[in-house]
Order: C-alpha cells, then sequence, then structure tokens
C-alpha cells in the first residue's frame, strides 16, 4: 500500500513537473470561473442533426433547446419551448409554444422555427446523420404564431421523448441562410449557454446566455464559461486531470478512475448509464463466417464470457449483467421469459464439438471503445477454443464494416440516445436497419408493431416477444449496461446521471 | 574450400583467430551473452513460466510485482490488466521478438543477399535494374507502407513478418552488392573461372562464403530493427494480435496505467531494450572483429 502510494506521488510529481513544463497555465477553474473538459472524440458538426457521437449530445442540450424538457430527476415531461401539449388524434400531438424567448443572434422564437426545423430534417434529401431521431416525423404545421401540430408517419407514440432529447430546435431565419454548415460554423440556438468560439477538431467555448428565459425548466446557468478540448488520448487526459489542466472528465476506465480518487484534488463520480454493451454476430446470408449461422455456436460464445466477473471486476460499479438487448429502464424492455446464459466454459465447448468445431474455430471482432473490455471478451473466448482476430477501429470505420456486412463479431455499445423507449434501442440493431446483421424478419415485424401501436401494453407484449426470440435464438450477446466515471475537480458540485449528460447549467463552484 | 581459407599450416585458422579477436571484445561478450540467455529463456519459456500467458483471472488483476509490499511470489513480476501472470507473458512475448526478428532476417535476407550477389558479381545492366530497385524500395518509408498493409489487410504475427520481411531488404542488397564487387576481382575468383567452375558454383561457394561475415553484421543490426518495428506496429495496435503476448502490444496496452502501476510499462519496455541492446552489441563486436578499419 504505502509503495502504492509512493507510485502514485511519482506519477503525480512527473506530470506536474510536465504540466508546469508545457505552456498551458494549470489554472483551477474556480479561479476564473470557467469548466475544463476534455474529451476524446470530435464531433463532425456541432449541429446536433448531424453528429452522432456523445458529445455532440451534451453540446446540443446545453446550446439548443427542445420543446419538451424531461427532468432527469423525476422522469417527467416538463415544457420547454413548448408549454402544453395535447394528442389530436392517433398521429397529431398540438403544442403551445412559450412566448418571448429569444435566440442567441436576438432571432424571436415562434412557430415558424418550429415548423421550418422539423420539415427539414424529416426530409431525407436534407441528410440528417441521426435518421433514426427523426425519421417518424412526416411534417410539421403551423397553426398560429405560438402553437403548431406535429404529424408523425404512423402512430408514434415514443414522439414527446423524442421531442424531449436529440430534436432540438433551430432559428428558422438564420438556419435557411447558413444551413447545417453555418450552423457548425457559427452556431446559434436558444439555449442556456451559447457557443462563443469553435476551432473544429480543436476545442469549443461555451459562455452563459445571460438572456436566457426565466420559465425555462433547466435552471438558470451559474458557471461562467465551459471550455471543451477533444484531446483523442486518454492519457493525456488524465495527466490534464491530474495537473489541474481540466477540470472535468468522463468515460474513465475503472481502473484508472480508481487510481484517481487517492488524488486530492479531484473527485470520481460514477453512475449507470444508459449504455449498453453487446455483440453482435453476423447471420447474415453472405456472412464471412457462416460457422455464426448455427445457433449452437452463438450459444457457445455467450456461455463463455463470463459477464458477472466483467461486470464486478472491470466493468465496475452501476453496472449490471443484461440478458435482452435493450436497456432495463427503457419502456418496453424486459427479460422475462427470455434464455438466460450462465459463464460454463465446458458447455460452450461441448456445443462448438456438436456443431463441428472441436478445434475451436477463427472469428474476426471488430471493437471501438473499452478496449480492455474487449480483451477479456478475447481471453474467455480463447479459453474455449475460439480464436480471435481484433480489428480495433474508430466507430465510423467499424460501422462501415458492419453495414458492408464484413462484420464477423463486433463488441458494439449503444446509448440510444438517451431515449427511454426501447424504440430507440432494439430496432436500430434487429429491424432491417443498415447496422442489422441478423434479419429476422419476425423479430422486426414485432418490433415495427411495438413502434407503432397505442396500446401501451400492445407494445409492450410485441417487444417482450421481440426481445424474447433474439435471446432465445441467440442472435446477440446481451452484456451489460455500462456505468460512466467522471474525473472531476473537487471544488466541483457535479452529479451524475444514466443519460450520460454532464449538465453545466446545474453546476456550481463549491 | 576456397582458397582463402586454405592459409599454411604454422598460423592458426582463421575462425580460430576470429574466436580469439572476439574474445578480446568485451562488449561483444556482454551482448552475446544477454542474447543467447535472452534466447535460451524463449526456447525454454513452457518449462519456465510459471502460469499459462494466456489464463486471465479477472480477480487478481494488476498485482504489483514481488518487491512491491503487495506482492507475492506467485506472481513474481505481478499480473497485468487482464490477471495474467507477467512473467509468463514476458517470457513468452521474446519468443514473439525472437521469432520476429529471425524470420524477418531470413526473408529480407533471402532476397537483399540474392540481389547484392547478383547484382556486385555480374555488373552492368543488371547491376542498373537491381540498383534501380533498392532505389525504389528506398524511396518507400518502411513504417508508413508497413501500417497501410497491416491497416488493409489486417495485422496477425505472419502479416507482421512477411510485411517487414519484403521490406528490410535494403540493406542486405546494397552491403551485399558492395562486398561482392570486391570480392569478384580477387584472384581466387579468377582462378575458379579458369580451372572451369560454373557461375552458379562461383558465387555460391566462392563469393558468398567470404562475404558472409558481412552478411551476419547486417543481419545483427536488421534483426534489432525489425523487433522495434513490430513493437511499434503492435503498439499502434496494427501489429500481433491480442492475446498473443508480444512485447509492444504490452507496452500499448500498460500505456493506460502508466500513471499508477508503472512496472506495467516498465518491465515489457526494458526487456525490449535490453534485447535489443545486446544485439546491438554483438553486432558492433562482430563488426569490429571483422573490419576493424571500419569503426566508427
Amino acid at each position: 500500500m504505502k509503495m502504492m502510494r509512493w507510485t502514485a506521488l511519482a506519477g503525480l510529481a512527473a506530470t506536474a513537473f510536465t504540466a508546469t513544463a508545457a505552456l498551458t497555465p494549470a489554472l483551477a477553474g474556480k479561479a476564473d470561473d470557467t469548466i475544463r473538459m476534455a474529451y476524446d472524440q470530435a464531433p463532425e458538426s456541432v449541429d446536433p442533426f448531424f453528429n452522432n457521437v456523445r458529445i455532440g449530445v451534451i453540446i446540443g442540450q446545453h446550446v439548443w433547446d427542445t420543446l419538451v424538457y424531461r427532468d432527469p430527476n423525476t422522469g417527467e415531461y416538463k415544457g420547454q419551448l413548448a408549454t402544453a401539449w395535447r394528442q389530436v388524434d392517433d398521429r397529431t400531438i398540438e403544442f403551445d409554444l412559450r412566448q418571448g424567448v429569444k435566440f442567441h443572434n436576438g432571432e424571436e422564437f415562434d412557430a415558424d422555427d418550429v415548423v421550418y426545423t422539423l420539415n427539414f430534417i424529416s426530409k431525407p434529401e436534407n441528410k440528417v446523420v441521426t435518421q433514426q431521431n427523426v425519421n417518424w416525423i412526416e411534417k410539421a404545421e403551423k397553426v398560429d404564431k405560438y402553437k403548431v401540430r406535429v404529424i408523425t408517419k404512423k402512430v408514434f407514440p415514443a414522439a414527446i421523448e423524442y421531442l424531449a432529447g436529440p430534436v432540438v430546435i433551430h432559428p428558422n431565419e438564420y438556419y435557411e441562410k447558413v444551413g447545417p454548415k453555418g450552423q457548425n460554423e457559427k452556431p446559434v440556438g436558444s439555449g442556456p449557454y451559447m457557443v462563443s468560439n469553435y476551432v473544429p477538431g480543436k476545442s469549443i467555448t461555451l459562455v452563459k446566455n445571460p438572456n436566457y428565459f426565466k420559465d425555462s425548466p433547466k435552471p438558470q446557468p451559474k458557471i461562467s464559461k465551459i471550455e471543451i478540448r477533444f484531446i483523442p488520448d486518454r492519457q493525456t487526459q488524465m495527466a490534464e486531470a491530474l495537473s489541474g489542466g481540466v477540470d472535468l472528465i468522463m468515460s474513465v476506465p475503472k481502473d484508472q478512475a480508481e487510481q484517481l480518487q487517492q488524488v486530492p484534488t479531484l473527485q470520481i463520480v460514477s453512475g449507470e448509464t444508459m449504455r449498453i454493451v453487446f455483440m453482435q454476430m453476423n447471420t447474415l446470408d453472405n456472412t464471412p463466417a457462416p460457422a455464426l449461422k448455427d445457433e449452437r455456436v452463438r450459444k457457445a460464445i455467450i456461455h463463455a464470457i463470463d459477464r458477472q466477473a466483467m461486470v464486478k471486476e472491470i466493468v465496475g460499479a452501476g453496472s449490471r449483467v443484461l440478458n435482452t438487448i435493450c436497456f432495463p429502464a427503457q419502456f418496453g424492455c424486459t427479460d422475462e421469459g427470455a434464455a438466460r446464459y450462465t459463464y460454463d466454459p465446458a458447455l460452450s465447448k461441448k456445443l462448438l464439438a456438436e456443431a463441428g468445431y472441436p478445434n475451436g474455430l477463427d472469428l474476426d471482432i471488430v471493437a471501438y471503445r473499452e478496449r480492455n473490455q474487449t480483451e477479456a471478451m478475447i481471453g474467455y473466448l480463447k479459453a474455449v477454443g475460439i480464436r480471435t482476430n481484433l480489428r480495433f477501429l474508430q466507430y465510423a470505420a467499424m460501422r462501415d464494416v458492419i453495414t458492408s456486412g464484413k462484420a464477423m463479431l463486433t463488441h458494439q455499445t449503444w446509448g440510444s440516445f438517451s431515449v427511454n423507449d426501447v424504440s430507440a434501442a432494439t430496432p436500430n440493431y434487429f429491424a432491417f436497419t443498415a447496422e442489422d446483421i441478423t434479419h429476422d424478419a419476425e423479430v422486426r415485424d414485432l418490433l415495427l408493431k411495438g413502434n407503432s401501436s397505442v396500446d401501451p401494453q400492445v407494445r409492450k407484449d410485441a417487444y417482450k416477444q421481440a426481445l424474447k426470440i433474439i435471446a432465445d435464438k441467440a442472435y446477440a450477446v446481451p452484456l451489460y449496461s455500462l456505468p460512466v466515471y467522471y474525473a472531476a475537480n473537487a471544488e466541483l458540485n457535479f452529479k451524475a446521471y444514466p443519460d450520460e449528460m454532464p449538465r453545466f447549467w446545474e453546476m456550481t463552484w463549491k | 574450400m576456397s582458397l582463402a581459407l586454405s592459409s599454411p599450416a604454422a598460423q592458426p585458422s582463421r575462425t580460430a583467430r576470429l574466436l580469439r579477436r572476439l574474445r578480446g571484445q568485451h562488449a561483444f561478450l556482454v551482448g552475446a551473452g544477454l542474447l543467447v540467455l535472452i534466447a535460451l529463456l524463449a526456447v525454454f519459456a513452457p518449462l519456465l513460466a510459471p502460469h499459462d500467458p494466456y489464463l486471465q483471472n479477472l480477480a487478481q488483476r494488476t498485482i504489483p510485482p514481488v518487491w512491491y509490499a503487495k506482492g507475492s511470489w506467485v506472481h513474481p513480476l505481478g499480473t497485468d490488466q487482464l490477471g495474467r501472470d507477467y512473467l509468463s507473458r514476458l517470457l513468452y512475448g521474446a519468443r514473439i521478438s525472437l521469432l520476429i526478428g529471425v524470420s524477418v532476417v531470413i526473408i529480407a535476407g533471402l532476397i537483399g543477399t540474392t540481389m547484392g550477389l547478383l547484382a556486385g558479381y555480374f555488373g552492368g545492366r543488371m547491376d542498373m535494374a537491381m540498383t534501380f530497385i533498392v532505389t525504389t524500395r528506398l524511396s518507400l518509408p518502411v513504417i508508413l507502407v508497413a501500417l497501410a498493409v497491416v491497416a488493409m489487410v489486417g495485422g496477425s504475427l505472419w502479416i507482421v513478418i512477411l510485411v517487414l520481411g519484403l521490406l528490410k531488404w535494403d540493406r542486405f542488397a546494397v552491403v551485399m552488392r558492395s562486398a561482392t564487387q570486391q570480392v569478384r576481382s580477387q584472384d581466387y575468383v579468377a582462378a575458379a573461372r579458369a580451372a572451369g567452375a560454373s557461375t552458379a558454383h562461383i558465387v555460391l561457394r566462392e563469393v558468398l562464403p567470404n562475404i558472409a561475415p558481412q552478411l551476419i553484421v547486417v543481419a545483427t543490426l536488421e534483426a534489432a530493427s525489425a523487433i522495434l518495428l513490430e513493437a511499434a506496429l503492435s503498439f499502434l495496435g496494427l501489429g500481433v494480435q491480442p492475446p498473443l503476448p508480444s512485447w509492444g502490444l504490452m507496452i500499448s496496452e500498460a500505456k493506460a496505467y502508466m500513471f499508477f502501476s508503472f512496472w506495467l510499462i516498465a518491465i515489457p519496455g526494458s526487456a525490449l531494450a535490453l534485447l535489443i541492446f545486446a544485439i546491438n552489441l554483438t553486432g558492433d563486436g562482430l563488426r569490429d572483429v571483422i573490419s576493424p578499419d571500419g569503426r566508427g
């Protein structure tokens, strides 16, 4: 223990030295009222509809507002840009809009903004990246200056959930003029923070919006400046956190988080997230690994991995083992009646032998994050005779491998864009979407039925059956939910939420 | 066989003289001693390793080495981030490094020596063609091409060996060419030609044995460089595949633990440095003995 402490101190001293040597002034954030955050991926665009990385969601929720707000503590929907809403018929919702809200450039918020934004993003030709967040919208219609109607393509009960999350409202006059490109270069929203400086791929600085409307369910921002730097290398991020160069880093692996806990200037905050981890297995007709078409091989793979031990030892506090491909708190998610697979390497070997692979087999695995978890799985698979070839890629490259049908096994994670409904999770991988490498028509039909039924009980039953088939036929390996560890400046009042969204607007200094 | 070796009986043989000179080279002795030791450890890894290098035990992760208060003799060098015994992985890792060093040198040596011999012996058009190929090859940065190829076809031990072997023959070709040019004009080559020996016989039996010392020196240097390149590729995630215990890969995986468990990165790092040091000392010693004037 003594030695461990010594090592920690030596590491600290070394980093402190490097930090002093470097040009960045290691100012504590409290002194200049700035939260400095480091994140490992840079968004392709700051416009929330044109990126699909977490930091994009975080920036989006701070710079823009949505019609509805979901209180993260109670799960209750509150009006944000809308003040009230009502279901007019199965496919139409009417919103009363808030008056007196202004965008950062002074443009007034009214029905035109909502109508323009929703109609823009719902058109496929505008090529919104996050299609699953917007493709349920048929159109929006203006009723009067502060009243709009949103019409969905089919019956879509989760609409409010999406309108409370990824579907932000752009200022129509500005957006019409500059388009997504201009919105990326000089973003304008109505949220509690405004973009003051943005260097693509490097950093983005947000400043407090002094005119943020008082009735917003998001509290008035208190800390004046947020500086987010994109630092791809985790060790650099850690060194920065140790030396006080940044005040907040997230998704710190469990081991490092536990070690950082010994550092007096930092606090470690952790919690479960909605992000689920699972392994896809390619069973398409042209799969490069025909062995995976054999149910016994797929079951052998699930039996080979000790998920309980992984959760306990390397994934960390707040994580739980999953039995179905969805996050348990999501509407419609259940593992009732679904097959469960225990850790049983002997059974796994037996299944492989029965399937005609007594000497094991070779499979590729693609992964893009939490490499230590991938390697633990590789170790478990090797123990039952499955030799793997790891391709560790950036998310976009891995997605290409999957959508072109060339993947065999994938170490996949999905955060559902923080949408608390199964429609944002399971269908993305099993309803014949680009990322679906299973293609079971029965599962697809059930999922689509769940997506587009009004009766909550019908939805639940449909999702339950779909999830049961996926589990029983072992189409994918459900692994665990991912906790997130934040290392934050000890002087910051910081709370973690399951949606992996640090909420700068509610943070204060101690 | 060749005339050069048939020295008068009064003098000790050439091999004996070489060995005597080598004994005087302390650096060489240290290097060669280390190299032999590492090679023995690698060869007998299955007997020496206390555990299966692939056996992961998530409950026993990042145990520090024995000299720390929390260490124990069960895992003399501790365990890695997945609870695998670090000493066992280090020993098996030596096998991979040496396997790569030797295999790359064999492939590159075969290609480079053949080209050097042909160019040096025949001269003229053959020489021009070979020089052109060597120049072309030299214009390609090895690490970049290796990265591109591995990124395209995917990494594995054999791919890394092949790629490096097919890229690293340039020094063999250049050195063998100039060495052959020197040897070609020797009297014994002329004598063999006059005696009616075939070209193949002359090249393989008269020229090759006489340029072998230079070949060995180049081979040691290239082996060291190949081992380092493999470590670099594996470090970047484009080399040897996990869970194979390559030293480069071990360094890469330990990177995340650098601040608080630095032995994880220090142990394979030191092992790699030691191996390269040993090979380079051996190579330098050999060079000094073979051509004492070529120093510095």
